[in-house]
């Protein structure tokens, strides 16, 4: 179990400190964290599917300068971690990956704040002209900073899985459903941050224009998007050169 | 003269997502980009002139590092190309088309992979493994790289060769803000889109029952009014207040918290109906 949990760790350490997004890009998201810590825990089948129900209320989730409707990145292993060895069912899994997550803001914040104190380290080192040090300062310390705010919190979770899941299932039926209704709330908080973030005043009707499709004609969302690429083509054109459409 | 190889120009790009390995609310993605571009500092400059040429990039900067943004990389290691090789390019130049592009490209990018790319992968791949089908994370994995690292090459890729001719394009014709827009619009409908089956938000728990001479009447706030009048319009509120709230420029953390105030409201509402007794 120890192995196990330092694994899971070490995943939760990496769904927050990028080395590098060729790897850790999908990190970021349940649906495959969740997933290595299945493979790692040794049960793929039931992990995969906890791992996907975290996702779910994480379905819009952006991370623009640094701001983010929940920390999916700690959700997504230590949620499947806990859920595989409290034994949880997929829908209270997906309460307490809201909780997780909710709760691990903080750790990303203080992540973010944290690590200006390696710019700082790495303005001193680019002065003295040792530039193998700023390298290392771009890699290391923040590995240390993630190991402690999320691998941490993560292996003592892990241990201590049939306690923490005890505990929780001895909550209260209407905190359960409480939490429940946030995690159907959720998913709003990540598609108001893109609405928010794409949303100049002109273009905001096209997002009722998606609405409207799948909710009165019921395309899905791959449909909707081929007509949005269409749409967004024929607008592009006509701004573009008015004259010359048609030719 | 200095030249760039095809090997310079694979390691900044790839080292470039090591951008946010540090990232920071300070200067987000500046010490990153820094460790980015010593393959090209050192292939271009002679050894005491690296340090200084390096610090215009440990500065505050923040784009879409990995599907669209590495574009602004390939311009600049263009740029620094002519630099070194004597051209009137100055360390400003650099730096003032490196944050001219950096907000535009992080729009495009971020729509592209976490608005359009990201949603859809998602909701396809949670159905397939919620239905016990291995396919679900291997091909959200797959797909997702495949996309990121074939966008993210050709776009750092254009950029070079483009160069500082790519910029005058783009920004002198508001080139820029046309694609911007454009993909903005695919991705507003795809979060349109989203805010269906995903929003979760019933009320029919708001439910009295009359009874009258022939029985009972039952009147649900959710079937008989709300579904009536609009069907999901309950989760479209929902995002529209929290729309309304980041306008107001409520921090997300605030906002998961009003979230969890409504769900509680709501329970509170259920428990004064009865519904835990």
């Amino acid at each position: 179990m120890v192995f196990k949990a330092i694994l899971v760790a070490l995943i939760a350490t990496c769904s927050t400190w990028w080395f590098s997004h060729t790897v850790t890009r999908t990190w970021l998201y349940p649906i495959w964290s969740g997933f290595l810590v299945a493979l790692v825990m040794g049960e793929p089948l039931r992990g995969m599917q906890i791992a996907a129900a975290i996702n779910l209320p994480y379905i819009g989730f952006i991370t623009a300068g640094g701001s983010m409707p929940g920390n999916a990145m700690f959700a997504g292993p230590v949620g499947t971690a806990l859920a595989l060895v409290a034994g949880l069912d997929y829908n209270t899994a997906s309460v307490v990956g809201v909780i997780l997550g909710s709760v691990a803001v903080f750790a990303w914040n203080a992540y973010m704040t944290i690590n200006a104190t390696w710019v700082h380290m790495a303005d001193k080192f680019l002065e003295e002209g040792d530039l193998t040090k700023v390298r290392l300062c771009n890699y290391v310390p923040s590995f240390f900073v993630s190991l402690i705010l999320n691998g941490l919190p993560a292996f003592l979770i892990v241990m201590n899985g049939e306690t923490f899941g005890n505990w929780l299932q001895s909550f209260p039926q209407w905190i359960m459903d409480g939490f429940a209704l946030a995690g159907g709330l959720l998913p709003a908080l990540g598609i108001g941050m893109l609405l928010n973030f794409l949303g100049k005043k002109k273009l905001i009707p096209f997002f009722f224009v998606g609405f409207a499709l799948s909710q009165f004609v019921g395309l899905t969302t791959m449909e909707v998007t081929l007509v949005g690429a269409l749409v967004a083509l024929i607008i592009y054109y006509f701004q573009n050169d008015p004259e010359k459409v048609g030719d | 003269m200095a030249q760039l190889t095809k090997n310079d120009l694979i390691k900044n790009w790839l080292l470039g997502y090591s951008s946010e390995t540090a990232y920071n609310y300070e200067r987000l993605q500046g010490l990153g980009n820094t460790n980015a571009f010593m393959p090209i500092i050192r292939a271009l400059y002679p050894k005491e002139k690296q340090a200084e040429e390096l610090k215009k990039y440990l500065i505050f900067f923040n784009t879409e590092p990995s599907w669209m943004g590495t574009v602004v990389h390939g311009i600049t290691a263009a740029m620094e190309e002519q630099r070194a090789n004597g051209e009137d390019v100055s360390a400003d130049d650099i730096i003032s088309v490196r944050s001219a592009l950096m907000g535009p490209l992080a729009g495009i990018g971020d729509v592209v992979s976490q608005s359009i790319c990201y949603p859809i992968l998602a909701g396809i791949c949670i159905s397939l493994a919620l239905a016990g089908n291995f396919a679900g994370p291997i091909l959200f994995e797959i797909v997702y790289k495949v996309l990121m690292l074939t966008l993210g090459y050709n776009m750092y890729m254009l950029g070079y060769t483009k160069g500082k001719g790519a910029i005058v394009d783009l920004l002198q014709t508001g080139l820029l803000n046309k694609i911007l827009d454009a993909v903005s619009i695919v991705g507003l409908m795809v979060i349109g889109s989203m805010a269906v089956g995903n929003v979760k938000l019933d009320l029919s728990f708001l439910e009295w029952v009359f009874p009258n001479a022939l029985g009972e009447i039952k009147f649900n706030v959710q079937k008989d009014v709300l579904d009536t009048l609009l069907p999901g319009l309950m989760p479209l509120a929902a995002v529209l207040g929290v729309w309304g709230l980041l306008r107001k420029k409520a921090k997300p953390l605030t906002i998961i918290l009003v979230i969890f105030a409504v769900a509680f409201a709501l329970v509170a509402i259920q428990a004064l109906m009865g519904a835990y007794k």
